[in-house]
């Protein structure tokens, strides 16, 4: 409810830590979906690379994916994470001043070498995983630090219960420190270079790889999502969540399913194929438990859904589960070895990628952020006006994305199975590049779209707290009350 | 600390946990369509299972009971069908033998092997079949560099699309040129600077393409000598060395048409070829593509040309 703004918050909990990680979210948001809507333009007007390697498209394609997944999504996790944990267990972050700044300045210090290194032509070459080695080091000793400041903030907590969003946290937390050990194996070619050779080879280096890619799409950008979820969904709405034992049901499932099916990225290759089969029949197994997660919020929701017309940000955390569901519906679809023979290797992957990305990751983080950063600075939101223009924007940009690449993916698909009447193949590889270019430029109008969203958020949200701000110089301590006028 | 929570009218209660102020559970059944779908999901995936290869125990698999069947040749020639466990290998393997445009590729390609160009490019079917094949086999092996029309780059790639043949355009050099690629080189000429002038524009004026008279004229017609010895003493080419003719206004690596009618640009461009010499490589293609593939490009890369 909106009468949680209270100033004294602020001093039992640690909040300093989470405005940090709030406002660096914003900000890698911005550069990354700028990055993104620059390389989506160069797919569609290839002259945007200017023949300078540096802005080439496969440099600044990894700058995007770490900038939204990890620069963005990751700073906003932490944000939420630190913001939930403490307010559900009443209890101050653990690790005094010193160990959450850690996390803080050891995380943005890796996103900036890796844009870095990306552009100088120093990469992985790992899907989503490009850090170099020592980057990759510097990453697990933020992350394990990042897991004793969280696991220890629940073990001091003064409630009897660990609410839902924490076991939704404690889970991202500790698969993503799985993830990042095992996928980073590798054998440094010497101390003083970036290059290194990975511990794994052929297929077994490929399954490693989509292990941790899927699985990074399983905890990362789903379970550590759906804490957020948890939290801000009954929050903003002001209602019960719909069901406990659902949550307990579909955090078990989730946990369980998601760590088998990442070789669905490698159907119809070297991989065994009682592999596909596996992954792809845990795929479909994790329709349901997916949809859970979308049931328990949406039910929450219900009875509330007379505030969609006056409430910008209901609308963004209903709209996230919609996109969640169907993402979720279309995944294990994609999964199907038959499916995936048109689908693999096309931009449906990419639409598909998105319609999680953009519609899910970003839009429930932007409900969730318009509903914590006006309680962290003590203050109320600049304008509801804009969240509603940002709304449509958002909305606009995913769907004319997800359209778009359906065309150009599906097209693609189509005609590279295409044979005439002589049993030749009846398209050249380069006429579906032909085909697709004006789906591309509908993407790139969509990416513009979202990017400008984003870009309204972080004016209004700046305005925000900079009113915060001013109010609380001019008249002190009581400046709450000026703020909530 | 838990408190009760009051129970709204209708509602199934909540746990009775509250979290920061106002964050409560209630504590609803799945919902039964959910929990029927999700088996619906479960017995899907045994079926599966059941199917094809599925669950690793020791150092093998499940195989499942789905099959597929294939020919194999036999040690006396004959042939042998034969039955596999569901597997990628063995389905490539029959798509390849007798998926319909499989079974549609080979009536064709049986049909073509013992006639001779000449009698392809007369029968309508043939020439469209070999026009297909062509163009599929052009459009992912040879458009990466001759673009997708055969357009070439000048400066870089040569140009299909017009009737002029480096190497003369006999099906049976097309298709050698496919097979062995080649090595195209002009060696660099050391010319004196007061004569490469000269020697630029008498080349130029060979087509057209600049005047030229007087004693000018003679040192770049005396200069031209060295180059004769590959191109001909009157510029037009030899095919059997790739030397292309100079007469013809066409124009692969200097860059002249380009220039508009700036003949100070002209110029510039064959100086830097005379002083560079040219070095570029066609690929051989012979181990990727079969005899076929190769013979009915040649009819289509012919074709591109006008011819």
């Amino acid at each position: 409810m909106s009468t949680n703004a209270v100033p004294v918050a602020t001093e039992q909990y640690n909040y300093g830590i989470v405005k940090k990680f709030a406002i660096m979210a914003m900000i890698w948001g911005v550069l990354g979906m700028l990055a993104g809507v620059y390389i989506a333009s160069e797919l569609a007007w290839p002259f945007l690379n200017f023949n300078i390697a540096e802005i080439t498209f496969g440099r600044l394609r990894p700058v995007h994916t770490t900038l939204v997944i990890f620069g963005f999504g990751g700073s906003a996790l932490f944000a939420t994470s630190y913001y939930i944990v403490q307010r559900t267990c009443q209890a101050r972050l653990w690790g005094g001043k010193l160990l959450p700044e850690l996390t803080f300045w050891g995380w943005q210090l890796a996103l900036v070498l890796g844009v870095i290194t990306y552009m100088a032509g120093y990469t992985q070459g790992r899907e989503y995983a490009e850090f170099v080695w020592p980057v990759d080091l510097l990453i697990t000793v933020t992350w394990v630090v990042y897991f004793a400041v969280y696991a220890m903030t629940m073990v001091k907590r003064s409630q009897p219960h660990i609410y839902v969003a924490n076991w939704f946290f404690m889970a991202f937390i500790l698969a993503t420190a799985l993830l990042h050990i095992f996928n980073n194996l590798a054998v440094p070619v010497a101390w003083n270079s970036l290059e290194s050779y990975s511990l794994f080879a052929g297929v077994q280096d490929a399954m490693t790889q989509w292990w941790y890619g899927h699985n990074a799409v399983g905890f990362f950008l789903t379970a550590a999502f759906l804490g957020m979820m948890y939290y801000f969904v009954p929050k903003q709405a002001g209602r019960p969540i719909y069901s406990y034992r659902l949550s307990i049901v579909h955090f078990w499932a989730l946990s369980f399913l998601y760590m088998w099916v990442g070789a669905h990225h490698l159907h119809w290759t070297a991989l065994p194929d009682w592999v596909s089969t596996l992954a792809a029949t845990f795929s479909i197994l994790l329709l349901l438990p997916s949809w859970a997660g979308m049931i328990n919020g949406i039910m929450t929701l219900s009875g509330a859904w007379e505030k969609l017309r006056t409430d910008p940000i209901i609308l963004f955390l209903v709209t996230s589960l919609a996109f969640y569901g169907m993402s979720t519906f279309e995944g294990p679809m994609l999964s199907l070895k038959s499916v995936n023979a048109l689908s693999h290797y096309t931009d449906w992957t990419i639409g598909h990628v998105h319609s999680g990305a953009l519609g899910w990751v970003a839009m429930i983080t932007f409900g969730s952020f318009y509903h914590m950063v006006p309680r962290l600075w003590g203050t109320t939101l600049y304008s509801t006006k804009l969240v509603f223009v940002h709304f449509w924007l958002a909305t606009i940009g995913v769907v004319l994305y997800i359209v778009a690449l359906w065309v150009a993916g599906i097209g693609q698909g189509l005609m590279l199975r295409a044979f005439d009447q002589y049993g030749n193949l009846a398209y050249t590889f380069i006429e579906t590049v032909t085909f697709m270019h004006i789906p591309y430029v509908v993407r790139a109008i969509g990416g513009a779209f979202f990017l400008s969203g984003i870009l309204l958020m972080s004016y209004n949200l700046y305005m925000t707290i900079s009113g915060a701000r001013q109010s609380a110089s001019a008249e002190g301590r009581d400046a709450v009350a000026a703020a909530a006028r | 600390m838990s408190q009760q929570t009051e129970n709204k009218k209708g509602q199934v209660e909540t746990t009775g946990h509250v979290w920061d102020g106002d964050l409560r559970e209630y504590n609803n059944p799945l919902p039964r369509w959910w929990l029927w779908a999700f088996y619906v999901t479960i017995v899907f995936s045994v079926v599966y299972w059941i199917l094809y290869p599925a669950w690793p125990y020791g150092d093998t698999y499940t195989k499942g009971i789905s099959s597929v069947e294939y020919t194999v040749e036999g040690e006396n020639g004959e042939e042998k069908t034969v039955s596999e466990h569901w597997n990628t290998r063995a389905l490539f393997t029959r798509d390849m033998q007798s998926s319909p445009s499989a079974l549609a590729q080979q009536e064709w390609v049986g049909k073509v092997q013992d006639m001779s160009f000449e009698a392809i490019e007369q029968d309508p079917d043939t020439l469209q079949f070999a026009m297909s094949v062509g163009h599929a086999t052009f459009g992912d092996f040879c458009a990466a560099c001759h673009g997708a029309g055969g357009q070439g780059n000048v400066g870089a790639y040569p140009n299909l699309a017009d009737n002029a043949w480096l190497y003369g355009n006999s099906y049976e050099t097309i298709v050698d040129k496919i097979n062995n690629g080649i090595q195209g080189m002009m060696p660099a000429q050391n010319v004196a600077d007061d004569t490469i002038d000269d020697l630029a524009k008498y080349v130029l004026s060979l087509s057209g393409n600049a005047e030229i008279s007087g004693e000018a004229a003679s040192r770049g017609k005396q200069a031209f000598a060295s180059c004769a010895g590959c191109h001909g003493a009157e510029g037009k080419g030899n095919e059997a060395l790739g030397a292309p003719n100079l007469t013809d206004a066409i124009w692969g690596v200097a860059d002249v048409p380009g220039c508009g009618g700036d003949v100070a640009c002209k110029t510039g461009e064959i100086t830097h070829v005379v002083n560079n010499g040219i070095q570029r490589q066609m690929p051989a293609f012979g181990e990727r593509l079969s005899e076929t593939q190769m013979r009915m490009l040649a009819i289509y890369v012919r074709q591109l040309g006008g011819n």
